[in-house]
């Protein structure tokens, strides 16, 4: 390519070429610093049974853990920073015991859409013809099937074990892969298409899959990227749900402790106050892990393609 | 040059009428796609059957038995053929419980619609105000307040907070309710004294004439609207829909359906006597899951456009800043913003799902979540195909929308 002369080579924005330091601007720092936390968290068990909890490790033990000294369930303390639930759980270690299998939805989430919407969208935007015609017809079908629901409708009543975070990850990647996702991979492919260092690599005598691979995708990385963050956003709520919804399997997630600190208030209206350090642990941590893929997607899409400004979702 | 000569030879039709005959085809190849996913996705990949859920691991007699009462022993290529032709005629399919689905869906539909179209309305209209704002007040007050509002709209609004918002206000809702005197029982004492009574509208009627009523309502507020931002006339475009709205609910309430209208607006619940659900609260919702996206598209798309040459143009015309930005910036802003919202109508639909089972409603959301819970597949793909439906209406609608902001898009596909 060194012998095409700079001004067909076309001006995508590639992450080589807006280099890195574009690349971290503050949501995107936010959102890994979230995340950051997050991961902290999948290793704080061990270090704080280790250390702080190193007295009594079997009272903080999430599943079946109980502190004899106070009455459950017990607002946020020094021996409990986030409180317990009504069964006398320490509430932050059952947050600990909930966040891998979350991030690993994310993740299966993540990786699926990205895989799926660069294969489809690129084909079809490249290729034209019937294929794109079959792909685009099929992603506009799939954008009325919402992922959410499906998740909801396979997974409900089923156990961790039938139904545990690879498959919920992997259902939500499929179909939102195959639907918004390719949609805006798509639509990409044929912007991209249309500069001429495409042409000049046809015309190089490169072959449909070369320009493709060397030429089309690293292009697309950004958009299936933004994609990706905001389809695990996705995933990480419609497992919330679930587990919210189903309360069968024997993990915690963070919508079972919703639900837990949601039975125990109806349970005694009136009586006791509601318990929201549960309900608001739950929730928060939701919501943070989903506010850190939404701002990675978002931080990308502004530092990769700052002229559209995400019009394409 | 030759294009343009041939078809002004042609008669030409209006180009509405050849770009909604080109949409229609475009929706009814998408749905045909949707319906035979949806069957084989819940008869193939979804990992179950109602009759192993209560039957258990025996596979002998009971078993064959169920699958037969069912419709399940027969060979797929033939379920398949028997769903797509009944759909033609409209025919969902029965229920395992036996009554037909469309039934089940025909009383629930209409407080669902309602809220979806209200909501993805009035958070469209909202989002569109507070992103062109935004972006025209970028740096002072008015506009940082507004950043910060998009940032934690799209962050911290997912449908799980909203979840236990609407959770949290409802209590407080209920007292207001019971303390400024509104009737907590009149749905309950007016299906009493309407059941069996010949000729009179039952409940489900008087929600579907509601939604209706509601949808004309906007449909014209937003018409009006944009006839009063076109021609300048700021009342008009501020008023239009506030009065819409407001002529609805006298229509509502001279036809003597007003204690009732009201009583949908603040309840609809399952069982009709625990006062909780509350469409106003569910719209609520929705409008915090859908205003942020469309308010960052929005002030996104206005700051990439306010640097272009029209701009300046306009300005040095003696055009007032208003007129700039209302008439010329947003309406070429808007067009694609729309067509970007439409990618999020997945995630909102979940939402409204989500929030309306958490109230309660007798909406589409209850009767997915029974049917999931009972395993009842007949029922869980008809409302699927219900969902579908409103998706493709959804589609064609904002279609339709940005060919009319922006001509180029109306002989291509939109």
């Amino acid at each position: 390519m060194t012998a095409v002369p700079e001004q067909i080579r076309g001006s995508a924005p590639t992450v080589r070429r807006t280099g890195w330091r574009t690349l971290l601007n503050a949501k995107i720092l936010f959102g890994i610093g979230i995340l950051g936390l997050f991961l902290l968290l999948t290793v704080a068990q061990p270090l704080l049974s280790a250390t702080v909890w190193a007295d009594q490790p079997q009272v903080y033990d999430p599943r079946f853990g109980f502190d004899t000294g106070i009455t459950h369930p017990s607002a946020p303390s020094l021996d409990h920073w986030l409180g317990t639930n009504s069964l006398g759980r320490d509430v932050f270690s059952m947050l600990i015991h909930a966040t891998p299998p979350t991030l690993l939805i994310a993740i299966v989430a993540a990786s699926s859409i990205a895989a799926v919407s660069l294969l489809a969208g690129s084909i079809a935007g490249y290729r034209r013809g019937w294929v794109d015609g079959f792909v685009s017809h099929l992603s506009d079908a799939m954008v009325l099937l919402p992922a959410m629901v499906a998740v909801f409708i396979v997974g409900i009543g089923r156990s961790n074990q039938e139904f545990g975070s690879l498959q919920v990850g992997l259902t939500f990647g499929v179909l939102y892969g195959l639907g918004p996702a390719t949609a805006t991979v798509r639509a990409a492919t044929m912007t991209v298409a249309a500069h001429p260092f495409i042409e000049a690599a046809r015309v190089a005598g490169g072959g449909g899959g070369w320009i493709i691979t060397r030429h089309v995708l690293p292009h697309l990385y950004s958009h299936a990227a933004v994609q990706a963050m905001i389809g695990a956003t996705g995933a990480v709520i419609a497992d919330a749900f679930l587990s919210f919804r189903s309360a069968v399997g024997e993990d915690y997630g963070f919508g079972l402790m919703v639900y837990d600190g949601i039975v125990w208030s109806s349970l005694m209206a009136g009586i006791a106050p509601p318990p929201w350090w549960i309900m608001l642990a739950g929730a928060g941590a939701i919501t943070l892990l989903a506010a850190a893929f939404y701002l990675i997607g978002v931080g990308l899409r502004e530092a990769l393609d700052p002229r559209s400004g995400g019009i394409l979702g | 040059m030759t294009v343009t000569a041939a078809s002004e030879r042609r008669p030409r039709l209006p180009w509405f009428v050849t770009f909604l005959a080109r949409r229609l085809t475009w929706a009814l190849v998408t749905l045909f796609i949707f319906l035979t996913a949806v069957f084989f996705f819940m008869q193939v990949w979804v990992p179950y059957s109602w009759a192993t859920q209560f039957l258990g691991p025996d596979r002998g007699e009971a078993y064959r038995a169920a699958l037969e009462a069912a419709g399940l022993n027969r060979p797929l290529p033939e379920r398949y053929a028997d769903f797509m032709l009944g759909l033609v005629g409209g025919d969902l399919g029965s229920s395992f419980s036996g009554s037909p689905v469309v039934d089940l869906i025909r009383e629930a539909l209409p407080v669902t619609l309602t809220v979806f179209i209200a909501g993805t309305v009035l958070g469209w209209v909202l989002g569109e105000m507070l992103g062109r704002l935004g972006s025209w007040n970028r740096g002072r007050g008015a506009g940082s307040v507004i950043a910060v509002l998009g940032v934690l709209s799209a962050t911290i609004f997912p449908p799980f907070l909203v979840f236990l918002l609407v959770r949290w206000l409802r209590g407080p809702l209920l007292e207001l309710r019971a303390a400024i005197g509104l009737p907590t029982d009149s749905l309950v004492l007016w299906r009493e004294a309407v059941i069996g009574e010949p000729g009179a509208l039952s409940p489900g009627d008087v929600r579907w004439l509601i939604a209706l009523g509601l949808t004309a309502a906007l449909v014209a507020g937003l018409l009006v609207r944009s006839y009063g931002r076109r021609h300048q006339l700021p009342l008009v475009e501020a008023l239009a829909l506030p009065a819409m709205l407001a002529a609805v609910g006298v229509g509502i309430w001279a036809a003597g359906l007003g204690p009732h209208a009201l009583d949908l607006l603040y309840r609809a619940d399952i069982g009709a006597s625990t006062g909780r659900g509350s469409p106003a609260l569910a719209l609520f919702g929705i409008v915090l899951i859908s205003f942020g996206q469309v308010m960052l598209l929005m002030r996104a798309g206005m700051d990439a456009e306010r640097t272009e040459d029209y701009v300046l143009t306009g300005r040095a015309k003696g055009l007032t800043e208003r007129a700039v930005r209302d008439r010329h910036v947003a309406r070429n802003v808007m067009a694609p913003v729309l067509a970007g919202s439409f990618l999020s109508f997945p995630t909102v639909l979940a939402g409204m799902i989500i929030v309306e089972y958490e109230l309660e409603m007798e909406g589409l959301s209850s009767v997915l979540f029974s049917a999931i819970e009972f395993q009842d597949v007949p029922v869980i793909m008809g409302v699927l195909v219900v969902l579908g439906l409103i998706g493709v209406g959804f589609r064609l609608v904002t279609d339709f929308t940005i060919a009319v902001l922006d001509p180029r898009l109306r002989r291509g596909r939109a």
